[in-house]
């Protein structure tokens, strides 16, 4: 597609229509955290200097994030631009929402982008699987583990550990990898032991209380399954399986079956445990289309609104059109994750870059699902948005894994050019010739 | 491996569905709800919004003022407000349920359910911004709403000055335009003064519940409406004849009685009506023949045409919000059936509802959306559309509809009709008492239902007096003054 030395007049160009869009993307975030600290100053809160930092630092990151690191690897850039804007609008609203998370969470994207660089580079290179699989497979069930050892409870959940002084929650970082171990085995056709693995690993997520993420690990590996045998049968099976394993735990733990009783109807108990629910619809309505403006609305009411609920906190600030605006950018993100998959030759690479996409839709699905009300709510984070270092860097790995995946694809159909990352229109080479 | 790529298409397929549902849903639910979300007692910001935001004035179709506001201004430029209401002390009691209060006595009125307007939630950038230039304060939109303040206050005065009812008057009365759908008096009884700060103590009978909307009664007598409707569109039953005994046992057993209006056992007096069609048979409100119909053409008819007719339904009026009618689905013996068609049973409904199926019936079948918001108007002066009349859907076809209007003319002017007291001289009224009982009640409460027939005058009013009597001595004389005032203007 793109061997071709004519890319030297485009380069003298400053102002291709991407990078006009990523000068747009970072004058949004400036802007945004110059407003927030003017907003700061105004309500006498000493963190505005912070925010006169952030909005130099954001739009640095997003440089970087979108325009530096191909430089570096041969990434899809869409992908990067998308999934940058996304990571600096969670740092927007957190830094909003609580100025010290917004810094930490600042870190924690820059960590990202590291480890997403990382990832990339480790799928782009590794070329033998077998002996990573095993590492990674241990890794996994020790990992998942922990916190039935180690772990401490939230909402209802006993998920994350603290390890020397740094928390962190392990469910987060194994969707990575034991993605890439079921995907191998799948790949080399070893289907018991996928199952089993991921047999091991929703035992122990049920164990931990973990219920969101064992939804989301599930209909993950169930997709990779199906895809790889196409078996509807299997389909079918593990669905009904889903659906039984619902209801066992809808009998057995009785925070799920209060989270049942309150998505049928949260009004009924506004006051006590509907109350999440209808504050969060209450911050949508408030919002409108067009949103209060940042820093005008009163999203703080809302529990977890930095974590589980940040989506009614968009809606609520910048507007139910802007909400879906976001939605649609994660739609575009899983899209083309699934268009990675389907130009790779290899079964692995398929089925590990499907896999990716449809954890980062299927997490975007169930909790904004269960912030308008339209699924019960379950406690997983919003991809890239909301507050938590883990859940951040783990989501950004998964980009890099889909990274990954594309350069090598593009490496494995141009195997000669030295840098062959360009990936233009052809009509536009052709309009440079004439 | 080609399979696998047609697999991970389908798998992209089905991850852009889920989205489209999460879009789709959400509009959906934000369309309907959103309103409705906003306006509850539970949105911590409205309230705080209401500190900073004065209340747009709310004046009534005739531009008579309803409620303003009293701004105190301080010296550091804070300022408050304070509700002022009409001159008019009736005027104030008749329409608080309809508008609600400041402090939020009265729920799902006007005051909360359209504080969107109220408090410019609904001004656009450049209202907010030609507001910024010509006002230091912001001020919300000014409402003009559907409803007469000059009647309600008659209506009011001509409740409290009737001696015979019971004291303090419990019930409500609902007026609208039957063409359009605008609602001109949203009444409950026994109400409160706004204006004066009356603690709850002193008052009886629940004056903040708002009967006319979210009151549930068993509509007795009137429902035969609904019930004639279905009977005439069954071929067993639209041109038959019956006869009216006095007694009907729907089951056979003498404990399951279906007696006429004033038949009294001790007395040994039975009302018999004798040989009688549909029509004549509603004209007196016969209850053997309407017990029998509703059997005979049995409970899924008459609870298809009660569904037509709005019941079991969730209503989602723009501007109104109004409880939902039940018809019962629970225990559906004859004996029970025989008590629905004439309005018994556990049938619920409000004075609202029952309102708006007279309207369609005036209206050839066809049920408008009740309105109470005419115009709104931004404190810079602009004008807002929102939205004129809506039908809402058409409950019966237009044919029936006038067989019942002919059947609801004659139960009004009839030789022998039950609401003779609400008929008009030289004007076409046409109406339906209803006499409904309630366990541990003395009197039966007393409805009555009608409109004036007539495009120049094309006014529906419900009348419900609790604990009253019947319809035919209480409400509907109450119906025909409203009816000469509208007709007189």
């Amino acid at each position: 597609m793109s061997k071709q030395k004519k890319r030297q007049p485009d380069q003298k160009k400053l102002l291709t229509p991407a990078r006009q869009l990523i000068g747009l993307v970072m004058l949004f975030f400036f802007l945004g955290f110059l407003l927030l600290a003017a907003w700061m100053r105004t309500e006498g809160s000493g963190d505005w200097t912070k925010a006169l930092i952030l909005a130099g630092a954001v739009p640095a990151l997003v440089y970087v994030g979108v325009l530096g690191i191909p430089r570096l690897f041969p990434g899809d850039r869409l992908l990067l631009s998308l999934a940058n804007f996304l990571c600096a609008l969670g740092v927007l609203i957190l830094f909003r929402l609580n100025p010290y998370r917004g810094m930490r969470q600042t870190l924690a994207y820059f960590v990202g982008v590291v480890a997403m660089l990382l990832c990339a580079v480790f799928f782009r290179v590794i070329r033998k699987w077998k002996p990573w699989v095993i590492l990674l497979m241990i890794i996994s069930v020790v990992l998942l583990a922990l916190p039935l050892v180690y772990g401490t409870e939230i909402y209802g959940a006993q998920n994350w550990v603290t390890l020397f002084g740094f928390g962190f929650q392990p469910s987060e970082l194994v969707k990575i990898s034991l993605l890439v171990a079921v995907c191998w085995l799948l790949s080399e056709r070893k289907v018991i032991w996928a199952v089993g693995l991921t047999g091991v690993s929703l035992g122990l997520l049920m164990l931990q209380k973990d219920l969101g993420t064992a939804l989301l690990y599930y209909g993950t590996v169930l997709t990779a399954l199906w895809a790889s045998t196409g078996s509807t049968l299997l389909l079918l099976g593990g669905m009904a399986g889903a659906a039984g394993g619902a209801y066992v735990g809808y009998r057995m733990f009785a925070h799920v079956k209060k989270r049942v009783a309150v998505w049928q109807n949260p009004w009924a108990d506004r006051q006590d445990a509907g109350y999440q629910i209808v504050q969060g619809l209450i911050a949508i309505a408030n919002g409108g289309l067009w949103g209060l403006g940042l820093g005008l609305g009163n999203p703080k009411v809302i529990p977890a609104s930095e974590n589980d609920y940040i989506f009614t906190v968009i809606c609520h600030e910048f507007g139910v059109l802007f909400g879906i605006v976001v939605l649609l950018i994660y739609l575009a993100i899983v899209l083309r994750g699934i268009s990675i998959a389907r130009r790779t030759d290899s079964a692995f690479y398929a089925l590990l870059a499907l896999s990716c996409s449809v954890m980062l839709g299927l997490q975007t699905f169930v909790i904004v699902g269960g912030n308008i009300k339209l699924i019960p709510l379950t406690g997983v984070t919003l991809p890239f948005i909301s507050y938590g270092g883990t859940s951040l860097v783990s989501s950004l790995c998964l980009v890099g894994v889909l990274q990954g995946i594309s350069a090598r694809t593009q490496a494995d159909l141009h195997p000669a050019p030295r840098r062959p990352q360009s990936s233009r229109p052809a009509s536009r080479r052709k309009g440079g010739k004439k | 491996m080609k399979q696998l790529r047609i697999n991970i298409r389908r798998a992209a397929f089905v991850l852009a569905g889920l989205f489209l549902v999460l879009i789709l849903y959400g509009g959906y639910a934000l369309g309907n709800y959103g309103s409705r979300w906003f306006s509850t007692n539970a949105n911590a910001y409205l309230r705080s919004v209401k500190n900073n935001v004065i209340p747009g004035d709310i004046l009534d179709r005739n531009g008579v003022l309803l409620a303003g506001s009293e701004v105190t201004v301080y010296q550091d430029g804070t300022f408050t407000w304070e509700r002022t209401y009409a001159e008019d002390e009736a005027v104030r009691r008749a329409n608080v349920h309809a508008l609600g209060d400041s402090q939020g006595k009265v729920s799902n009125a006007v005051e909360s359910f359209m504080a969107s307007y109220l408090y410019g939630f609904k001004q656009t950038v450049w209202d907010r911004l030609s507001g910024l230039m010509t006002h230091q304060m912001r001020k919300g939109d000014t409402l003009t709403l559907t409803l007469d303040a000059d009647l309600s206050g008659f209506i009011e005065r001509a409740v409290l000055a009737d001696k015979s009812l019971p004291d303090p008057v419990r019930g409500a009365v609902v007026v609208m335009n039957w063409q359009t759908g605008e609602v001109l008096c949203l009444m409950s009884f026994p109400s409160f003064d706004p204006a004066r700060d009356e603690s709850l103590t002193s008052l009886t009978g629940q004056p903040y519940f708002n009967r006319a909307t979210q009151g549930m009664y068993a509509p007795g007598s009137a429902f035969k409406i609904v019930t004639l409707s279905a009977a005439l569109r069954n071929a067993k039953l639209q041109n038959r004849s019956f006869t009216c005994g006095g007694v009907y046992l729907p089951d056979g057993s003498e404990a399951h009685r279906i007696v006429d209006y004033g038949t009294s056992t001790a007395e040994g007096t039975v009302v018999s009506h004798g040989q009688s069609d549909l029509l004549r048979a509603f004209s007196v409100s016969c209850n053997n023949i309407y017990a029998y119909a509703a059997v005979e053409m049995g409970d899924d008819a008459l609870r298809a045409e009660a569904m037509n007719f709005g019941f079991n339904e969730n209503f989602l009026f723009r501007d109104i919000v109004a409880e939902n009618s039940s018809y019962p689905d629970e225990d559906r013996s004859p004996w029970e059936v025989a008590l629905t068609g004439i309005g018994q049973s556990r049938l619920q409904m409000s004075p609202l509802h029952l309102c708006l199926i007279t309207s369609a019936i005036a209206n050839d079948g066809v049920m408008m959306e009740p309105r109470l918001l005419k115009q709104a108007v931004s404190s810079a002066g602009m004008p807002r559309l929102t939205g004129s009349g809506a039908s809402y859907r058409r409950v019966t076809d237009a044919d029936t509809a006038r067989t019942v209007r002919d059947a609801m003319l004659m139960a009004v002017s009839g030789s022998s009709g039950t609401g003779g007291a609400a008929a008009v001289s030289g004007w076409t009224i046409c109406g339906k008492t209803g006499s409904a009982e309630l366990d541990g009640q003395a009197n039966t409460n007393a409805w009555f239902t009608g409109f004036i027939a007539d495009a120049r005058a094309p006014y529906a009013v419900t009348v419900l007096l609790e604990d009253a009597g019947s319809g035919g001595a209480y409400a509907a004389p109450l119906a025909g003054k409203i009816f000469k005032r509208l007709t007189s203007r």
